[in-house]
Order: C-alpha cells, then sequence, then structure tokens
C-alpha cells in the first residue's frame, strides 16, 4: 500500500490539506485526541504515519514510507538519499545566523575567529563557517537555542527564522541567511523508478493540486 | 578482559555459513553452466588502483600502509582488481575471458554507527567483448543466477550510460555537471531551480522521466532528433530489449546513470519486491574505459559484469524457507567399547567416510544412556559400538 510520511509539527496541516485535494484523507492525524500513529485513507488505497520531521527523510530512504513531506532545512542538514520531486511552497522560513541585538556584529564575516555558534543545524553550521574560512566552535543544541547568546554561552546561534518574532522578543537580530526552506515532496529513489504504487500517478496528481492552489 | 570484533565486524557461526554457502554454490553452479572461471584477487591493493576508476572515493575505503609507508587499502569491488589482473598478469590470452570471484568486499562508512563493514560478492566479468550478444549474455547470466535461487518477483532496472550522456551533451558545460547530478539524484527540484532555456528544460525534465515500460521509453527517446551514433545505440538497446523478450520483468529507465563516468554502456540494477520494501540484489554495467587504465601500453579492452550482494540475497531468501534451518547432522556416532577399541574405532569410522558419509567419534566415556540423549540431540541416526577386533554393534537410538 502507497505509504507516506507526514511531519509532526508546523508541516503537518498543509500537508494533510494538500494529501486531502487529491482524494486521500489523513486529518485524523489533526484530531486533538489523536495518538495513532498511522493512519488509513477512507478508499484504502494509501496510508500514512506521523513522524518527528528530522525521522521523515529515514523513513524514505529506507523505503518503508514511499512519499514523505519535510522541510528543505532538514533535507540540507541530514542529506538523505531521498528524490526531491516537488517545492510544496509552504512552511516557508529561512536558516540564519543570529546574534545579540546589543552585539557590534553586523555580518557572521566580523565574528572573531574560534568563537561558539550555538544550532540545532551543526552540518549547515559547521559547512557555512567552513565556507567563510572562519574557523568557529559549533555546541550542539536540541531547543531554545536563543539561550545561548542570552547566556553568554554561545557568540551566536544558526536557526531557523519564520517571522522572526522569537528572535525580537528575546533581544536577538538576524544577521546572514544560509538559505531559505519551504516543505519538500520527497520520494525513495528506487520506489519511484518503478512506479511502486502509482507513484507516478500520485506525484502528477500532487503536482497539478499545488499548480491550481 | 572481553575480547569484542571491531564495531562492524560480525561473525558467521556455522549456521549462518550453511546458509551462505547454499547461496553461493548455487550461484557458482550457474556461472559454470555459462563457463565462467573462477579468479582470486588480493583483498589489499594500492589505493591508486582501486580508485583509477574514478567510482571510488578513498573516505569510503578501509586504508593500510606498507613497509614503504605506500597507501593500501581493502578492495571494496571487485572489478578494479580483476581489470588490473587482467591486462597485466593475463597478457596475451585470447578473448573473450570469462571469469567470476566470490569474494569479501570492504566498506567504510562514516556516519552511522557500527554499521557493517565487511560483505560478500559473487559476481563475474566478461573481457573483451562488446555489443549486443556479450550485453545480451550477462544479463541472462545474471536472470539464470536470481532464478536458480527461486527468487520470484525480481525484477531489471537497465539504463544506457551511453545514450544519456550524449542526450546531456546538449546542455552547456558549466550546468551540464549540474544537470546530470540532479538526474542521477532524481532532484526535479534542483533541475528546476537552474536557469536554463525553456526548451532545455523542458529536455531536462523529460530525461528526468525517462523510464517505463521498454518500449514506450524506446519510443520517446526515438522521438527525438537524434545523431547517427544516438540512432546506433538506441537501436542496439532495441535489439537488446527484443533478445530479452518476456524472460524477466523490465523496467527501461534513461535517467540510471551515475555522477561519474564509470559505465560507457549498459547501467543495471536487480531489486526485488519484499515486505519490508524494495530491495537492490545486485548491480552491473558495462566499463569499456576502465582497463585500459590499468593496460601498460593504455590499449582498449571492453568489459561488462555485475555484483551480487550474498548479505541482501541471504536477507530475501531467509524467510522463504528454501535456506537449511539446521547445520547438516552426522550420519553416523562411533563409539570405542573401552580403551582397547580406540585404534578398531578409528578404523571403523576411515571406512564409513569412505562411503560419503559424515561420522563423529565419540569423545568422551559415558553411559549408554547419554550416548543415546546424545545422538536424539544432534540428530545422529545410527550409533556403532565397535570392538577392540573391530566388529561394530550397530543400533539406531531410541526414539
Amino acid at each position: 500500500m502507497l505509504t507516506i510520511a507526514l511531519p509532526k509539527g508546523a508541516l503537518l496541516k498543509d500537508s494533510i490539506r494538500l494529501l486531502k485535494s487529491i482524494g486521500l484523507d489523513f486529518s485524523g492525524f489533526l484530531e486533538p485526541a489523536n495518538r495513532q500513529l498511522q493512519v488509513f485513507d477512507a478508499t484504502g488505497t494509501a496510508k500514512a504515519f506521523l513522524v518527528r520531521t528530522q525521522d521523515v527523510p529515514v523513513y524514505v530512504e529506507y523505503g518503508q514510507a514511499q512519499l514523505g513531506v519535510v522541510g528543505y532545512d532538514v533535507l540540507r542538514e541530514k542529506q538523505p538519499q531521498v528524490a526531491q520531486l516537488m517545492d510544496l511552497r509552504f512552511g516557508r522560513c529561512r536558516l540564519s545566523v543570529a546574534v545579540k541585538q546589543s552585539s557590534s556584529y553586523r555580518s557572521a564575516l566580523e565574528l572573531p575567529a574560534h568563537s561558539r555558534v550555538a544550532s540545532k543545524f551543526t552540518y549547515c553550521a559547521h559547512a557555512y563557517f567552513r565556507d567563510l574560512d572562519l574557523p568557529v566552535e559549533i555546541i550542539p543544541l536540541y531547543g531554545s537555542v536563543e539561550l545561548g547568546p542570552i547566556t553568554g554561552m554561545s557568540a551566536a546561534i544558526v536557526d531557523l527564522v519564520s517571522t522572526g518574532q522569537t528572535l525580537r522578543e528575546n533581544g536577538l537580530v538576524e544577521l546572514d541567511v544560509l538559505f531559505e526552506s519551504t516543505a519538500r515532496l520527497i520520494a525513495h529513489p528506487l520506489s519511484y523508478r518503478l512506479d511502486s504504487y502509482r507513484l507516478h500517478h500520485w506525484v502528477e496528481q500532487l503536482r497539478s493540486a499545488t499548480v491550481t492552489t | 578482559m572481553i575480547y569484542q570484533p571491531p564495531s562492524g565486524a560480525r561473525d558467521l557461526l556455522p549456521l549462518d555459513v550453511a546458509q551462505k554457502c547454499w547461496i553461493e554454490q548455487r550461484l557458482q553452479q550457474v556461472f559454470n553452466c555459462w563457463s565462467y572461471q573462477r579468479i582470486i584477487t588480493p583483498t589489499l591493493e594500492r589505493l591508486d588502483t582501486l580508485m583509477a576508476g574514478g567510482a571510488i572515493q578513498p573516505e569510503t575505503v578501509i586504508q593500510l600502509r606498507d613497509a614503504e609507508e605506500a597507501i593500501l587499502g581493502l578492495r571494496p569491488e571487485l572489478t578494479a582488481s580483476i581489470a588490473r589482473a587482467a591486462v597485466t598478469r593475463m597478457a596475451g590470452v585470447t578473448y573473450p575471458q570469462r571469469l567470476y570471484y566470490n569474494a569479501n568486499i570492504f566498506r567504510q562508512t562514516q556516519d552511522s554507527y557500527s554499521s557493517q563493514q565487511e560483505f560478500f560478492q559473487a559476481g563475474v566479468e566478461l573481457l573483451g567483448c562488446s555489443g549486443l550478444l556479450a550485453d545480451a549474455e550477462i544479463l541472462l547470466l545474471l536472470a539464470d543466477c536470481l532464478d536458480s535461487l527461486g527468487l520470484q518477483r525480481w525484477h531489471l532496472i537497465l539504463g544506457e550510460a551511453e545514450l544519456t550522456r550524449s542526450l546531456l551533451a546538449d546542455f552547456p558545460l558549466p550546468l551540464r555537471e549540474q544537470v546530470r547530478h540532479s538526474i542521477a539524484q532524481l532532484d526535479r527540484v534542483a533541475l528546476e531551480a537552474l536557469s536554463l532555456s525553456p526548451q532545455l528544460q523542458q529536455r531536462a525534465l523529460f530525461l528526468l522521466d525517462l523510464r517505463g515500460k521498454p518500449g514506450d521509453v524506446l519510443q520517446r527517446v526515438g522521438g527525438l532528433d537524434l545523431a547517427p551514433a544516438q540512432r546506433l545505440v538506441l537501436n542496439n538497446l532495441k535489439s537488446l530489449v527484443e533478445v530479452l523478450g518476456e524472460r524477466f520483468s523490465l523496467t527501461l529507465d534513461l535517467s540510471l546513470i551515475q555522477t561519474f563516468d564509470y559505465y560507457t554502456g549498459l547501467v543495471f540494477e536487480a531489486v526485488i519486491d519484499t515486505e519490508s520494501g524494495v530491495q537492490v540484489l545486485g548491480k552491473g554495467g558495462r566499463y569499456d574505459q576502465l582497463l585500459s587504465l590499468y593496460h601498460p601500453q593504455g590499449q582498449l579492452v571492453p568489459g561488462i559484469g555485475f555484483a551480487l550482494n550474498i548479505e541482501d540475497l541471504h536477507q530475501v531468501l531467509l524467510p522463504t524457507a528454501q535456506l537449511p534451518q539446521q547445520t547438516p547432522a552426522s550420519d553416523w556416532l562411533v563409539v570405542p567399547e573401552d580403551e582397547q577399541a580406540i585404534s578398531a574405532a578409528f578404523t571403523y569410522a576411515q571406512h564409513l567416510r569412505a562411503e560419503a558419509k559424515r561420522v563423529e567419534i565419540d569423545l568422551v566415556p559415558r553411559t549408554t544412556e547419554s550416548i543415546w540423549e546424545y545422538a536424539r540431540q544432534h540428530r545422529i541416526p545410527q550409533i556403532a559400538w565397535v570392538s577392540a577386533d573391530g566388529s561394530p554393534r550397530i543400533i539406531a537410538p531410541p526414539a
């Protein structure tokens, strides 16, 4: 059966709306009391499972799900071997370098060598500063990265920014943008090549649904 | 102190070995039937030998140094070694050379913890011939291998690296590598983001999804404005598809390319649909440039081959209960009646072995009941008590 990996959190609602528009209804995941990890659509054509956004490309890479919806930021960070089929154009945000409002830095390049940079996106942060030829110490954090500069643990952070409100409320300012991110439709490459479960058909349906909305 | 194997290494216990041999023996029988000769090349090669073809990155090779500080690597595949051996050590042989191997390979994996490092592969290389016949032989031999294992629902994905490369030649040079990379990775989003003319954009997306039933794909490619050389490759591919007929389930996929120039013609993957998803069983292709890299005079020698992954075959076969579920039991247990009978017992056991029986000597003095118990546990159907004069008393253990 066609299996789709869906991300918990910010991208879930739009993902479910998009799939519903092509006749695959997984809105069971949106019910407040939902604790199910797996939902079948009413027509018996497909099932979806709900996983953490970082785990979506894992299930798709190993072929347990043939399709998945995930932010481009996760794909850049994890570098999974998956086929990127479509920019779904929702979940827009950017990965940026931010520092304390009160600091004098107005660009990442002004950071002193060997500064500490806190981030959930250690791979992206490392690659970015390596390309700037600026040696920094990357400190991995798993949440509330803004506390890094506030507590003085790090000079800067690399984190996702959508409206910028969280940064402002915490007295931080955005400097450079590493890249823009949106939600992507990804597929298991081998299943896509074999057109398992009429994958191509479903992808084309999603493509025309995205164009018309 | 507990001695553990290095992470990523594994022990194969007798039952694992029995199952692995079951697979390997069937494959070797097929290789022999197609008149392929076994070749054994060294586990260690110079790193530059392993990397010469351009398909191997140094960080994926487990490296060592020899006494002269030369960098060596544990082979990550066999084709480089066989190519080297064929053109340097087998100079003057007549072609075609049909070679097969059954060997371990090693891969260094950076990012995941304790993932496997040693694997086993069985495969063939057909050297010195290009063209329809050689291509068809390799694909039909692959089919025979998978059929000999009783695998059902396996499927071949077939590409043509030369044809795809020539179709990519329409793209301007700075962008061509990115187009190729995006197609190889099936990255449609990156392809759409490249600054290409609408016409080239359309061509790129056409190539990305150029796969399906062989007849349809051949027709779609045939509709392009092709040069005579491209037409020739396409016609060869058409003839090959006709020769293969309905022998196995086939997808023609002209987006099946590598990001590096290694394959120069056919490129293929044998896959199977299992309950836990689609899985690759083996891969291969034509490499007409590779041997010249090792040849002292740079002489061109065409080649084509494939490798099957024994672990993947094992994993797919395990639930089908075709593999041996137990190690083979002894046919006989030979028990010396007393110390004076030891020599006679060995003689009698040897006499049974001459009839190609599996015979074990009972090594521990013990009661008749415990001997019966032992024989029952080890599924030994017959026990021979041998006395000093050499006469056996033959008894089947009571059920």
